[in-house]
C-alpha cells in the first residue's frame, strides 16, 4: 500500500505534464469526433437550425454512393503509389547522404527544404510550374507539353509527383537518423567476410533499419489518405473527378451540397478505415521488426 | 504535507485549465447581452464610437474597398468599420462556419439569389424591407433580390457578363460582331484557320467554366426551351435533366468551345487566360468586366483602342441574345448584430450617390444605385446601345432558388467529355442519377 502511495506521488508529475496535451486532444478531437457522430444520424444541412434525426440513412446513402467509392479508389491509388515512391527515394538518398560525400550537409538542406514550404504554396508554385514554367522551358527543345494537371488521365500522377517533391525530406531525415544509429562494425566485419555492398544492404543494413521503414510507412500512408490541401489547391477535384479524394469529396458534401449530416456520416466512414488501415499495418510491420 | 502540496497544485493548475477552456465560450455571449441593450436604446447612445465587421468577397480589390470605407468613415466620425476581406472561393465556406459558430459579422457581402435564400432560411439575415434607402434603387432590382417577397440583401454592384474581343483581330479578318451562336463560332473558326487563338478559357480554375456553363444552360433553357423553372423543378426532383433539351445544347456548345480554346484548356487558370488576351493573340474571352484593371495593366494598347465587349450569344434567334447582366455583391446586415443603427448607416451610405460613384469609380464595376455613372472603361461603351434599349436580361434569377449543388457534378462531368470519357448522353444519365439522390 504505502508501495503504490509512493509509485503515485513520483507519477503525480508525470500526469500533471500530460494534463495540458490531453485536455487539448479532448477539447480539439474527441469532443467534435463525439458531436460528428451525433451529427451523422442527422439531415442537418450545415447551415440552419433545424434537422431532424434520420438513423442509419446517412450511412445506407453512402455505402450506395458511388461518388464516394470513386473517391476512395483514387484515394488509395494516390496513398499506395506515394507511400512507395517516397520511401524508396528517400531511403536512396538517405543512403547516398549518409556515406561519405563532400557537401553532404548542403545536398541535405537541399533535399530536405521543399518540406519546409507549407503545401498549399508548393501547389500555387507547381501548378504555375505545370502550366506555364515547364512548357515554355520546354518549348526551348522543340517539345510541345500541357499540364498534367488539366488532363484526367494524368492529374493524379501530376500531383504524386508534387507531394513526392515535398514529401521526400522528413523521411529521409528519419532515415539519417537510423542509419547512423547502425554500428559500423557491422558494415566492416561483413566487409572482411566478402559481403558486397548489396549484400551488406539487404542483409544488415536494411533489417536494422526496419523500426525507421515501419514508422515512415505509417506516416506516410497516413498522412497520404488524408490529403486534402494539395488537392484543393491545384485541382480541386478535377479535372473530370480524376483527382477526387476522400476529404476533398467530404469537404463538397458537407459545404458545397450543403448536406452537413452526409459529410459527418463519410467522415465516420473514412475515420473507421484509417483506424483499420493504421492498424493492420502496424501489425504487419511490427511482426516483420521482430523477425528480422 | 508535500504530497498535498502536489496534489493542491495540480487541481488549481486544473481548474485554471478548464476555466480557460470554458472562458472562450463566456465572454463573447456575456459581452453580447451587455452591448446589445444599449443598441436598442434609441439615438443618444449611438454618439458612442462604435465598431462594427465588414466581411466581403472581393479580395481582389481589398484596398479599394478599403478607400470607399475610409469615405464613409470620415463621414460617420462615430463608426468604425473593420474590414475583412476573403477570397471568393473560401467565402461562403467561412461565412457559414463563421456564423454557425455564432459568431457576430454585422455587414457582410451576399448574392442575392440562392445563397441570400439559404442564409434567410438559416436565421441569419436582418429584414432590410421598407427601408428607406431601398429607394435609390430601380423597384425591378429591389424586387429581383427579394427572398419570399422579404428584402434580406440591398443590391449593390451589377457586372454584364459579355465577350470581349480584340478589334483588330476582328478587322484584319473582317469578322463582324457575332450575334448568333453559329456566328459565333463561324469567327471562332476563321480565327483558328489564322493561326490565332479564338477562345481564352482558364477553364483550370472552376469558377470559369461555371461562370460559363451556369450562364448558357438557363439561359438556353428559360428563353430557347420555355423552362423559366427547370432550376426550381429540380430542386424538388420535379424535373429531369433528360427533360430539358437545352442541357443537350449547352453540353455541345461547351465541346465546342473547349475545342475553340486555348491549349492546355484545364491547365491555364483565370490569370494564364487574362495574360494570353492581353498579349494579343487571343480573339475572345467570355469574361465579367474584374479583367479590366489587369488588361489595361499589361496591354494600354489594346485596352484603349483595341478591345470590344458584345453580349454572348447563347443561341441563334438574335432577338433573345440581349446583354446578360448580373447582380454581382449585395448587401446584407446580420441577425445578431449588436450595431444595427451603425450597420443601417452603412448600407445608406454604399446606396447614396456618392457610396455609388465611390464604387464605379474604385472597383470599375456598374452600380445599381440610380443615376450612377457607367464610365468604367472604353470597351464598356459598345454595351451602351443595350443598356439604353433596355435589352439586358439576368440569366442568374432562373438559378435563384435552387440550392443544390448541380454545378459541380455538371462541371466534372463535362471535363471528362472533353477527353472523351462520356457521351453527352452519358452525362445527363449522371446527372439525372446524381439529381435522384441529391434533390430536396
Amino acid at each position: 500500500m504505502g508501495n503504490l502511495q509512493r509509485a503515485l506521488r513520483k507519477e503525480m508529475w508525470y500526469l500533471l505534464f500530460i494534463v495540458p496535451g490531453v485536455c487539448l486532444f479532448i477539447m480539439a478531437v474527441v469532443i467534435p469526433l463525439i458531436m460528428g457522430a451525433r451529427y451523422s444520424f442527422t439531415n442537418w444541412d450545415g447551415v440552419s437550425n433545424k434537422f431532424a434525426f434520420v438513423g442509419w440513412d446517412n450511412y445506407v446513402k453512402a455505402y450506395q454512393d458511388p461518388g464516394f467509392w470513386a473517391a476512395l479508389g483514387n484515394t488509395a491509388k494516390y496513398a499506395l503509389i506515394l507511400t512507395l515512391l517516397v520511401n524508396v527515394f528517400s531511403l536512396l538518398l538517405a543512403l547516398v547522404l549518409d556515406a561519405f560525400l563532400p557537401l553532404r550537409n548542403v545536398f541535405r538542406t537541399i533535399f530536405f527544404l521543399p518540406s519546409v514550404i507549407s503545401i498549399v504554396l508548393s501547389g500555387f508554385i507547381w501548378s504555375y510550374n505545370y502550366s506555364t514554367g515547364i512548357p515554355q522551358l520546354l518549348s526551348h527543345f522543340g517539345l510541345d507539353v500541357t499540364s498534367p494537371l488539366g488532363n484526367p488521365d494524368y492529374a493524379l500522377f501530376g500531383l504524386i509527383l508534387v507531394a513526392l517533391w515535398q514529401g521526400i525530406g522528413s523521411p529521409m531525415i528519419i532515415y539519417i537518423a537510423g542509419l547512423q544509429g547502425i554500428p559500423q562494425e557491422l558494415s566492416e566485419s561483413a566487409k572482411i567476410d566478402g559481403a558486397g555492398v548489396w549484400k551488406s544492404f539487404r542483409h544488415i543494413t536494411f533489417p536494422l533499419l526496419a523500426p525507421s521503414v515501419t514508422i515512415n510507412l505509417l506516416l506516410v500512408l497516413t498522412g497520404s489518405l488524408k490529403v486534402f490541401d494539395l488537392v484543393f489547391v491545384t485541382t480541386n477535384g478535377g479535372p473530370g473527378f480524376a483527382t477526387e479524394v476522400v476529404s476533398t469529396y467530404i469537404y463538397r458534401t458537407s459545404f458545397s451540397s450543403f448536406q452537413g449530416g452526409y459529410g459527418m456520416a463519410l467522415s465516420m466512414m473514412f475515420f473507421l478505415i484509417l483506424v483499420i488501415v493504421t492498424v493492420v499495418q502496424m501489425s504487419i510491420s511490427r511482426r516483420r521488426e521482430v523477425e528480422m | 504535507m508535500k504530497k498535498w502540496m502536489s496534489i493542491s497544485l495540480g487541481v488549481m493548475l486544473l481548474s485554471t485549465l478548464l476555466s480557460a477552456c470554458g472562458g472562450g465560450n463566456n465572454t463573447p455571449s456575456a459581452g453580447g447581452n451587455a452591448e446589445g441593450a444599449p443598441s436598442s436604446g434609441g439615438n443618444t447612445k449611438s454618439e458612442e464610437p462604435v465598431t462594427i465587421k465588414f466581411m466581403h468577397f472581393k479580395s481582389d480589390f481589398t484596398d479599394q474597398i478599403a478607400k470607399i470605407v475610409e469615405q464613409f468613415e470620415s463621414e460617420n466620425p462615430n463608426i468604425k468599420v473593420e474590414i475583412q476581406p476573403v477570397k471568393y472561393d473560401d467565402y461562403y465556406t467561412l461565412l457559414k462556419t463563421k456564423l454557425a459558430g455564432g459568431d457576430v459579422i454585422d455587414v457582410f457581402t451576399l448574392n442575392a439569389g440562392f445563397n441570400t435564400q439559404l442564409f434567410a432560411d438559416g436565421g441569419y439575415l436582418t429584414d432590410l424591407t421598407g427601408q428607406p434607402f431601398l429607394n435609390n434603387f430601380d423597384e425591378s432590382v429591389v424586387k429581383g433580390q427579394a427572398t419570399d417577397g422579404k428584402n434580406y440583401v440591398m443590391p449593390l454592384n451589377a457586372n454584364p457578363i459579355a465577350v470581349f474581343y480584340n478589334k483588330k483581330i476582328f478587322k484584319d479578318l473582317g469578322l463582324e460582331v457575332p450575334r448568333t451562336y453559329d456566328a459565333l463560332i463561324a469567327a471562332a473558326e476563321k480565327i483558328k484557320a489564322d493561326g490565332k487563338t479564338p477562345f481564352a478559357l482558364g477553364w483550370k480554375d472552376g469558377w470559369t467554366m461555371t461562370m460559363w456553363n451556369t450562364r448558357d444552360l438557363p439561359s438556353n433553357s428559360a428563353l430557347v426551351e420555355g423552362q423559366p423553372d427547370f432550376f426550381e423543378k429540380i430542386e424538388k426532383g420535379q424535373a429531369k435533366f433528360a427533360d430539358n433539351p437545352a442541357v443537350k445544347t449547352t453540353i455541345e456548345h461547351a465541346a465546342k468551345l473547349f475545342e475553340l480554346g486555348n491549349k492546355d484548356q484545364l491547365g491555364v487558370d483565370y490569370n494564364g487566360a487574362v495574360d494570353l488576351f492581353a498579349k494579343g493573340n487571343v480573339g475572345m474571352m467570355y469574361m465579367g468586366t474584374w479583367p479590366l484593371p489587369d488588361i489595361e495593366k499589361k496591354n494600354p494598347d489594346l485596352y484603349n483602342n483595341d478591345l470590344g465587349y458584345f453580349p454572348y450569344p447563347f443561341s441563334n434567334d438574335e432577338s433573345l441574345n440581349k446583354l446578360d447582366f448580373n447582380a454581382d455583391a449585395s448587401l446584407a446586415i446580420g441577425s445578431k448584430t449588436e450595431h444595427k443603427e451603425a450597420a443601417l448607416k452603412f448600407l445608406e451610405f454604399m446606396s447614396s450617390k456618392e457610396g455609388g460613384d465611390a464604387w464605379v469609380e474604385n472597383i470599375k464595376s456598374l452600380s445599381y444605385v440610380k443615376g450612377t455613372s457607367t464610365d468604367i472603361a472604353p470597351a464598356i461603351k459598345d454595351l451602351q446601345p443595350y443598356f439604353d434599349n433596355g435589352q439586358t436580361y439576368d440569366s442568374q434569377l432562373y438559378l435563384a432558388k435552387t440550392t443544390i449543388d448541380w454545378r459541380a457534378p455538371f462541371d466534372q462531368n463535362l471535363q471528362n467529355l472533353f477527353f472523351k470519357k462520356v457521351t453527352p448522353e452519358q452525362i445527363i444519365s449522371n446527372m439525372d442519377d446524381w439529381l435522384s439522390k441529391n434533390h430536396k
